[in-house]
């Protein structure tokens, strides 16, 4: 019994600075979001009035579903542009090239986020780069202005941001693949293809599921991107929560925060099914 | 000498690592505060003294702190809030633990009727001689006890607009609804005052306080505008950077955006006052009623509050004050033309506007701004 419970000792102090920074702020805002504000107090008054207000006001019922919209596009183009890397890193780059080459993807990071994404204002905006090029080499004559400030420029910049985080995720699971299977299977008559589907996709689905988790749970709460790059028309849900806090409307913003993260509970139990842990760390 | 650690020592290392450092941070913590208490109990007017104040960045310069410091032996601890409301909350969640809050009109009284702040002799602050009469006469800053606010300057939210794009020149808030200026406007994000705004633009009697027609109104204008809207900011250097480079021709702000946009290498760009009124602020300071400081406010603000670096505020942030010495020094050092153009010598324009205050519902007024400004 001793030994038993000596082996979570270590555990203790992550234990602790879980219970108290995560799980005591949570049980917070789970309360909150069934009580109500009059006046700027919270008055500890049991109602589901918060919930109600939300399903019942289409505005956000519609937010909800454009942010899942455009957290799946993001997360979709993302994998797309990242996989093709991930690939060619794991599989025809030599070793001291490819550390190289990771360095340089994990390089924004050094970089604060805020400034990543201001950064996209000076390439988009109508005196940015893309539109002084276009124009210096003739292809227009205006600058374009729906470069910036709405749902497409969201999307762009979301994928430049998630990208690393989907890269890595790829690059990790493609690295322990056995390649040799691909040429057997080729050798067997499989055309490329068909290899690819049948033999590679499957292996690796636990990373693409991995990845997957890793770009779209983090998008789903976005905010501050939509509102640096997305004007009025790339609004998510995470701005209107925004403006409830602001206002200190403290009970609806934690009862609309509380929903984003039940369906983020809800598709990370989907997704596990999914995510075969013992293949992802190779055992 | 042991080449590696057990798992017990390094648990054991770690945990007193962790108590030495609680220590080191309680036994700074005391010291400072056992000086700021022997201080305060010994009452000098040099004595060192931290004064931790809620304000917004345009309410001092860095090197007034550190003459007013060396003055009078009081460091003055600026965090900054980003509007009314977040000031109000920190102040009533925190207790003492700030002694100055800076806020606007209406929201004066909201702090002293909730038992936050305190009134306070004028008189006893002799910079107030300076100021203009009008400041020193607001009503809703008058109680029996005193004056709730000591004042420091004025703006309103006009209609800035670059006359190259914008023709004829706006004179009602209804331009925000013009087709032509579609994703060419840009405004803070501050949904309260933009309500406002639009209750302004459908006649509410008070914006602050619309009633539910009135909101529903209010929000009708607002989808009407929102086509208008290129993005809604965090900042006025937002406002100022769109104007700047082109990508809006209209911007929802305070005074001086146009001597900003021209800093910053922009266009012209003129002021429009919609003929519906705007809104507008006055701020100033306020005394903390939990402040463990209370007798060294008079002795601060009458420092911070000189006529040269009122002046000097001014040229920093161009925005009318109302110390009255302070625009006389501006006019012997030329800056008359700006201060004037700024409305500086008509504070009594400042009460003219409608001011800004807390919503009688905030929870309706954020409801109809989020269903305008959702998805």
């Amino acid at each position: 019994m001793r030994s038993r419970l000596s082996q979570y000792v270590g555990f203790a102090p992550a234990a602790v600075l879980f219970g108290v920074f995560f799980l005591a702020p949570l049980a917070l805002i789970v309360a909150y979001s069934f009580w109500e504000v009059i006046n700027y107090n919270v008055v500890h008054h049991w109602t589901l009035d918060n919930y109600r207000y939300f399903f019942s006001t289409p505005t956000y019922v519609t937010t909800l579903w454009d942010t899942i919209w455009v957290a799946a596009v993001a997360t979709f183009l993302t994998l797309l542009a990242a996989f093709p890397l991930a690939y060619w890193l794991a599989r025809y780059v030599r070793p001291s090239v490819r550390r190289l080459l990771l360095l340089l993807i994990i390089l924004p990071f050094w970089t604060s986020y805020l400034l990543r994404v201001t950064s996209w204002t000076t390439i988009l905006g109508e005196k940015g780069v893309l539109n002084r090029f276009l124009e210096a080499i003739g292809v227009i004559h205006q600058p374009l202005s729906f470069l910036l400030y709405n749902r497409p420029a969201v999307i762009l910049v979301l994928v430049y941001l998630y990208f690393p985080f989907a890269a890595l995720t790829l690059y990790a699971t493609l690295e322990r693949f056995d390649w040799m299977q691909l040429r057997a299977a080729m050798d067997l008559g499989a055309p490329p293809r068909t290899a690819m589907t049948r033999v590679l996709l499957p292996q690796i689905r636990p990373g693409i599921t991995t990845a997957v988790i890793f770009v779209f749970i983090p998008v789903l709460g976005e905010y501050l991107t939509p509102q640096l790059v997305g004007g009025t028309r790339g609004v998510m849900i995470g701005n209107l929560i925004v403006n409830f806090f602001q206002g200190a409307e403290y009970t609806r913003g934690a009862a609309v925060s509380l929903l984003i993260a039940a369906l983020i509970v809800i598709m990370l139990i989907l997704f596990r099914k999914q995510l075969d842990v013992a293949e992802a760390y190779g055992r | 000498m042991k080449a590696s650690l057990t798992r017990r020592e390094a648990v054991r290392a770690g945990a007193l690592g962790v108590a030495g450092l609680y220590v080191a941070g309680c036994g700074s913590s005391s010291s400072s505060s056992s000086a700021t208490s022997s201080s305060s109990s010994q009452g000098a007017s040099t004595s060192p003294v931290t004064l931790n104040w809620e304000t917004w960045n345009d309410h001092y310069l860095p090197a007034q702190l550190a003459a007013v410091q060396k003055q009078t032996g009081i460091e003055a601890r600026p965090s900054l809030e980003s509007d009314d409301s977040d000031g109000y909350l920190k102040v009533k969640q925190t207790g003492g633990q700030y002694d100055i809050v800076s806020t606007d009109a209406l929201w004066a009284p909201k702090y002293f009727h909730d038992g936050l702040t305190e009134a306070f002799d004028m008189s006893s602050i002799p910079v107030s001689s300076q100021l203009y009469s009008v400041a020193k006469q607001v009503p809703f800053w008058t109680v029996s006890g005193g004056y709730l606010v000591y004042p420091n300057g004025w703006s309103s939210v006009n209609i800035y607009y670059n006359p190259k794009f914008v023709n004829p020149a706006p004179t009602s808030w209804e331009v925000l609804t013009e087709p032509k200026y579609a994703g060419k406007v840009v405004a803070e994000n501050q949904p309260t005052d933009l309500m406002a705004m639009a209750g302004l633009a459908t006649g509410a009697k008070q914006p602050y306080q619309m009633s539910t027609s009135e909101i529903s109104r209010a929000q009708q204008f607002l989808k009407s505008a929102k086509p208008a809207f290129l993005k809604l900011v965090s900042q006025n250097s937002d406002s100022v950077r769109a104007l700047a480079d082109g990508s809006a021709w209209m911007a929802l702000e305070n005074l001086g955006t146009d001597y900003r946009v021209k800093a910053a290498g922009g266009p012209v760009v003129k002021i429009a006052v919609p003929k519906e009124g705007v809104v507008g602020w006055i701020d100033g300071e306020q005394l903390v009623k939990a402040s463990s400081h209370k007798n060294r406010f008079d002795q601060f603000v009458n420092a911070m509050e000189q006529a040269p670096w009122v002046a000097q505020n001014f040229i920093a942030n161009g925005r009318p004050l109302f110390n009255e010495k302070a625009y006389k020094i501006l006019v012997n050092q030329g800056q008359q033309e700006r201060a004037d153009l700024l409305y500086y010598n008509q504070p009594e324009k400042a009460l003219e506007m409608t001011l800004k205050g807390p919503s009688g519902n905030v929870q309706a007024y954020i409801d109809a701004f989020n269903q305008v400004f959702g998805a």
